[in-house]
């Protein structure tokens, strides 16, 4: 019995843990988002720009984040350090809410 | 990874400036050899893992997204009015039945004494000379009811699968389902124009537990380096701008909800203004469609086609989609419209009761059997077209206003069905039947064929509120309002192809950002009949239930629809 809780106990435990790292930007406004991410990203990341073209389709919801938590845009780091942290979160909610596994919408072309 | 190697490395550096013994040398030489060991393991471990994702990803070439929704409906219709009644032309009546056409009046076994003696009333005012030029012919006493649904579930699941199959082109579809608890027989007893089962509404009206392809098409983008683009299949025509607030999705469909919903296969050829212009989301389309096939699988052994194709087209402009404003325009011409669509139902016995008395013979002896049966129009009735314009602002703070206006016109060719001609009601003539046994009314021509202007307007505003969002939308239908929205799922039928008011409140919960619960009212006040149809003279609701006025098919007065759903997006 008690052994089976201890068991109980961990495999929770290990979903919390495992849970708890899964991460969701929250609380950026994704429409102003969307004017810094026109005016801040796509200067360099416009089609045939040497950056390569990246628009919200080019990755993950999760992947979004991480690259907004761990990875910084530490090619160029300046163009994050530029940036307040609130417009970053704009940015980055922007690109979560349009992100390649978020809902789209459903037009043609 | 490389923060480990670079340890390593450091490591092995350090060893030729070491002061250690041989021994310790040959030990850390050994350990370390058995971590490069270890590591090389575990990168091949991680490729041949890599490996596996990277075949699967090349392999698994379809994405499958989906939405669930189950909903709880009570429904309410006050003074459901009854009053079937033709037009007769009864100079063209009297004509044949003193030629002696239909037989002698006094001889009861004739077909005009069988109809004179079935129908006292008929030959008192016949015989007294009171049935003069076109009028209308009672067809059954007029009933009126209240109809109350207390408790109405359906359940709705859609797959949306898509595919990358070049850079510049994808393929999309949707496979839907949508049943009410308890019924997968696909067929509804034909009491309004909502419970026929055609192609146009599937996907709208519940039929049962089998996956239909609602949607299906590719996109073509930038064709030849060029910003047009080509999308051909079974279109992405429902739910469209602004009506997709409501279904707190995003947009849903291409065409403005306001005009057009409805299964259409057809193609879309646009082009991406935005790119010249710099004006967000600015693109033109053309759109083609054809709604209804008149030849293949039609007629009575490969003759009597009498009907025509339909053929849509028209213009859809995204004239500013930046985020924030959204202006759309659009024009559409639908040519040769039939008075109606293939399509199945159950055949109500009450109609039988008119018009096949032989048939209602047997079929009273069976009072909960309906033949089932595939219906196709008898004849093109005219053309039609739609114009629209709509706008909608969605504010930084996510606060949601629209206002779409509306039109369509009705060009009428003369011609009618049974149930009428374009936006008319058809003319009845008596003539004999193939053995000359019995008279019986066909319809003649349409009584006008005047064009038809009917306007509709659609506003509506979403608030975020505490838990969720707070909706309140209002739309109005002139007699003449005859958009293609009847595909639209509302029970009581589609609330914007409504001719009279319509309000609507809404809140909407978002439990998480992939599931909410949505608590709906929905107040119908029809001002005329054949809402959602060309077919038939729209008659004031009013005079229907007062008598003055007649229905084919069953008119509601008013209706409220409250509603509770849950929605699941995975």
């Amino acid at each position: 019995m008690m052994k089976n809780l201890v068991k109980i106990a961990t495999c929770l435990m290990l979903t919390l843990s495992i849970g708890g790292q899964a991460y969701a930007v929250d609380g950026g406004n994704p429409k102003k988002g969307k004017h810094l991410y026109k005016k801040e990203c796509k200067a360099c990341h416009s089609k045939g720009d040497a950056a390569g073209e990246l628009t919200p389709m080019s990755k993950t919801m999760s992947q979004w984040d991480r690259f907004f938590q761990r990875d910084m845009h530490k090619v160029k780091p300046d163009v994050f350090e530029n940036l307040s942290e609130k417009d970053r979160l704009d940015i980055q909610q922007f690109l979560y809410d349009h992100a390649a596994d978020s809902d789209q919408p459903q037009t043609c072309g | 990874m490389r923060t480990l190697l670079s340890i390593l490395i450091a490591n092995a550096l350090a060893f030729s400036g070491s002061a250690y013994s041989a021994d310790q040398e040959q030990q850390k030489l050994a350990d370390l050899k058995q971590q490069l060991a270890e590591l090389a393991r575990e990168i091949d471990d991680i490729n041949s893992r890599v490996d596996k994702n990277e075949r699967h990803t090349s392999l698994d070439r379809i994405e499958i997204t989906g939405d669930f929704r189950t909903k709880a409906h009570s429904l309410h219709y006050q003074n459901v009015t009854w009053n079937p009644a033709i037009k007769v032309d009864f100079n063209d009546f009297g004509q044949k039945a003193m030629s002696g056409a239909f037989g002698m009046p006094n001889d009861p076994s004739s077909p005009l004494g069988q109809m004179l003696s079935a129908n006292p009333d008929l030959a008192m005012a016949f015989q007294n000379g009171l049935l003069q030029g076109v009028m209308p012919y009672v067809l059954a006493p007029k009933t009126t009811q209240d109809i109350n649904n207390d408790i109405f579930y359906t359940t709705r699941l859609r797959l949306n699968l898509k595919a990358k199959v070049w850079d510049n082109v994808s393929f999309a579809g949707r496979l839907s389902m949508y049943k009410n608890w308890g019924d997968s027989t696909g067929t509804q007893v034909f009491d309004s124009w909502r419970s026929f089962t055609m192609d146009g509404t599937s996907s709208g009206n519940t039929s049962g537990d089998w996956l239909r392809v609602e949607r299906a098409y590719f996109n073509w983008k930038d064709i030849g380096g060029s910003n047009t683009f080509l999308s051909i299949g079974r279109r992405p025509s429902t739910y469209g701008p602004p009506s997709h607030y409501r279904e707190n999705e995003k947009r849903g469909g291409t065409p403005s909800g306001h005009l057009v919903n409805f299964n259409f296969d057809g193609l879309t050829l646009g082009y991406n203004l935005s790119e010249i212009t710099g004006i967000d989301g600015q693109i033109v389309r053309f759109c083609y469609g054809q709604g209804f096939e008149s030849q293949w699988g039609n007629g009575e052994m490969f003759g009597d086609i009498v009907t025509k194709d339909t053929h849509l087209g028209g213009f859809n402009i995204d004239a500013i989609n930046d985020g924030n404003h959204f202006l759309q325009f659009t024009l559409f011409g639908a040519k040769d419209i039939n008075d109606g669509f293939k399509g199945t139902m159950a055949f109500p016995t009450q109609l039988a009761g008119i018009f096949a008395p032989t048939m209602y013979q047997d079929m009273q002896k069976f009072s909960n059997f309906n033949f089932e049966t595939r219906v196709q129009p008898s004849g093109v009735i005219g053309d039609m077209y739609l114009g629209g314009i709509g706008y909608a602002y969605e504010s930084d703070e996510d606060m949601k206003v629209f206002a779409s206006l509306g039109w369509t016109r009705a060009e009428g060719n003369g011609n009618a069905g049974m149930f009428g001609g374009m936006l008319s009601d058809a003319v009845f003539e008596a003539q004999l039947n193939a053995d000359g046994s019995e008279i019986i009314m066909m319809p003649s021509a349409a009584d006008s064929d005047d064009a038809k202007d009917g306007y509709g307007v659609y506003v509506g505003i979403q608030l975020t509120v505490p838990y969720g969002k707070f909706g309140l939308e209002y739309n109005y239908g002139s007699k003449y309002w005859t958009p293609f929205t009847q595909a639209q799922d509302d029970p009581i039928g589609s609330k914007l192809a409504t001719r009279g008011h319509v309000a609507e409140a809404y809140y909407m919960f978002d439990i998480n950002p992939r599931m909410f619960i949505k608590l709906a009212g929905l107040y119908y006040d029809y001002e005329y009949t054949g809402s959602g149809t060309p077919v038939g003279a729209p008659q004031k609701i009013d005079d229907v239930i007062a008598g003055t006025a007649f229905s084919m098919l069953p008119a509601v007065d008013t209706a409220y629809d409250v509603n509770a759903s849950l929605v699941v997006n995975f």
